[in-house]
């Protein structure tokens, strides 16, 4: 009995430090490395004094926190209007028949397409302002949001719906009182697909021209040989990254309290 | 002796399922009544055409041809009086047990205040008081499909019909679920037409049975069942029904 108690607490010790270890062995990696090849890598020094200097010198003017949320700006606006479009447009050619035989074969051709492919006419349209870069986000974002929204509807099971005409319910009521719901955890997993491919999607358009934002940070570094000030901004971004993921996880539980 | 109106007459009703090479004849000329207030069991071998039949009586499946008559009255589509207890349970994980229960009063706007407390009767006469914000996934099957027949229930039907209700309970569970249902439709006098492939499990519960065929399935036989009840299975009367009945029962797989 005790035994198996011990084993148990190993075992959970085991799972929060398994984790643990394996970031360490990252940055244990990355110090030895940038030991070795400094001219290669900057150190994990290098790299906070590099950040440091982000706010007492800061690019453009900007700091560090600012090009983090003129990324994060540009993303959101997009997502605004992805998550309106995708997801109605979603359940659109999900639910009705017409709808997914007029739209579906056109969404097919364009949905392989990266969106970055479409940068150059983007900025040939809109120039290089804001526009283009929250219009190439909203491309990266629709996408998986219509796919995942549509399938979710057709996934519905079909006795579900029974249920819905059996005690009465119109189509309207069935739809957005039994489908919708139930396709709920799809259109999760869409909203969640869209947040990591639109803050892909931003870094890539504003590496092709910006004044701000992490994309631009990234540029900069390369340009001016800083590898320092690079690895500032893939940090910033995997951070900014986590922090979205987990709200997003915190969010569903609190969308989908039956799902857990 | 019981009142023997007709509720239900199901005249010659057929189904055949097509697609571009075969066709599929699953039901052939099915024809019975169902009697006001009775507890009707549809007995039938395997997987043949008995969920088709029951969605074809709900409205929920067009028929090939043949109709159905209602209180003397043919209809087609969804009929407002029958509910329907699914095989499946078919309960929306994302609504409490109330919220499940309520659905049908939900879609014809009733007040909340007022769909609660006809809920609350339904819920509690299931004997699931207490339960009324859990979702489904914390309940055990044989209290999901108390949910299933609450949520029938509540729709006030005049015909209730149940597909193979308790086929995926563990046998306790079924037999107790059984007695429920008996109860219940003691307590609550509805009409029921009740699925079922277990010969016990039909001459348990049936006022009469309807007996069908392998496939496609016709009306081979009609038993009344005069057993006093409740029925004790092993009596030599439930024994020498279930010899007559298994006797004229196609073999199933």
């Amino acid at each position: 009995m005790t035994d198996k108690a011990k084993r148990q607490r190993i075992r959970k010790i085991l799972y929060w430090g398994l984790p643990v270890l394996a970031i360490l062995t990252v940055v244990l990696a990355w110090v030895l490395f940038s030991a070795s090849h400094p001219e290669l890598m900057p150190g994990p020094v290098a790299v906070w004094n590099r950040l440091l200097r982000t706010f007492t010198k800061p690019i453009g003017r900007i700091n560090l926190l600012g090009h983090a949320w003129a990324s994060l700006k540009r993303v959101l606006s997009a997502l605004v209007f992805a998550w309106a479009f995708g997801i109605s447009f979603g359940i659109l050619i999900g639910w009705n028949r017409t709808a997914r035989a007029i739209f579906g074969s056109i969404f097919e051709v364009i949905r392989p397409i990266p969106p970055i492919a479409w940068i150059p006419l983007i900025i040939m349209w809109f120039g290089i302002g804001e526009t283009a870069k929250v219009l190439i986000v909203f491309i990266g974002t629709f996408v998986p949001l219509v796919i995942n929204t549509s399938t979710g509807i057709r996934a519905v099971d079909e006795i579900n719906i029974h249920v819905g005409q059996v005690f009465g319910g119109s189509r309207f009521q069935i739809l957005t009182q039994i489908v919708i719901p139930t396709a709920l955890p799809h259109i999760f997993a869409g909203i969640r697909t869209s947040v990591s491919s639109g803050w892909t999607t931003v870094l890539a358009a504003e590496m092709l021209g910006a004044t701000a934002g992490l994309g631009s940070m990234v540029t900069k570094g390369w340009n001016g040989g800083d590898m320092a000030l690079v690895l500032v901004a893939v940090i910033t971004i995997a951070v900014v990254g986590f922090i979205l993921s987990t709200l997003l996880s915190k969010l569903e539980k609190v969308v989908c309290p039956w799902n857990n | 002796m019981e009142q023997l109106t007709k509720k239900m007459e199901i005249i010659g009703v057929s189904k055949t399922f097509f697609n571009e090479k075969d066709y599929f004849t699953t039901l052939d000329s099915v024809t019975f009544d169902v009697h006001e207030g009775e507890f009707l069991v549809l007995l039938g071998p395997g997987r043949c055409g008995k969920t088709v039949l029951l969605n074809i009586i709900a409205g929920l499946v067009e028929k090939t041809s043949g109709s159905i008559l209602y209180d003397g009255h043919e209809i087609t589509g969804v009929n407002s009086e029958v509910a329907m207890v699914f095989q499946k349970m078919a309960l929306m994980p994302f609504k409490t047990v109330m919220e499940n229960v309520e659905l049908g009063l939900k879609f014809k706007h009733m007040p909340k205040a007022e769909r609660r407390k006809i809920c609350q009767r339904y819920i509690d006469l299931v004997g699931l008081q207490g339960f009324e914000k859990a979702y489904p996934s914390a309940l055990s099957g044989g209290m999901k499909q108390r949910v299933g027949i609450a949520r029938a229930y509540a729709n006030d039907p005049k015909v209730l019909i149940m597909d193979e209700p308790f086929g995926a309970l563990d046998a306790q569970t079924r037999y107790a679920m059984q007695n429920e249902i008996l109860r219940i439709w003691g307590e609550e006098k509805r009409t029921i037409v009740y699925v079922t492939n277990n010969i016990e499990e039909a001459i348990y519960l049936g006022s009469r049975i309807v007996l069908l065929s392998q496939c496609p399935a016709t009306v081979k036989a009609v038993y009344p069942i005069d057993l006093p009840r409740p029925r004790d299975m092993v009596s030599p009367e439930f024994m020498a029904l279930r010899t007559e009945i298994s006797n004229n029962t196609d073999l199933s797989i």
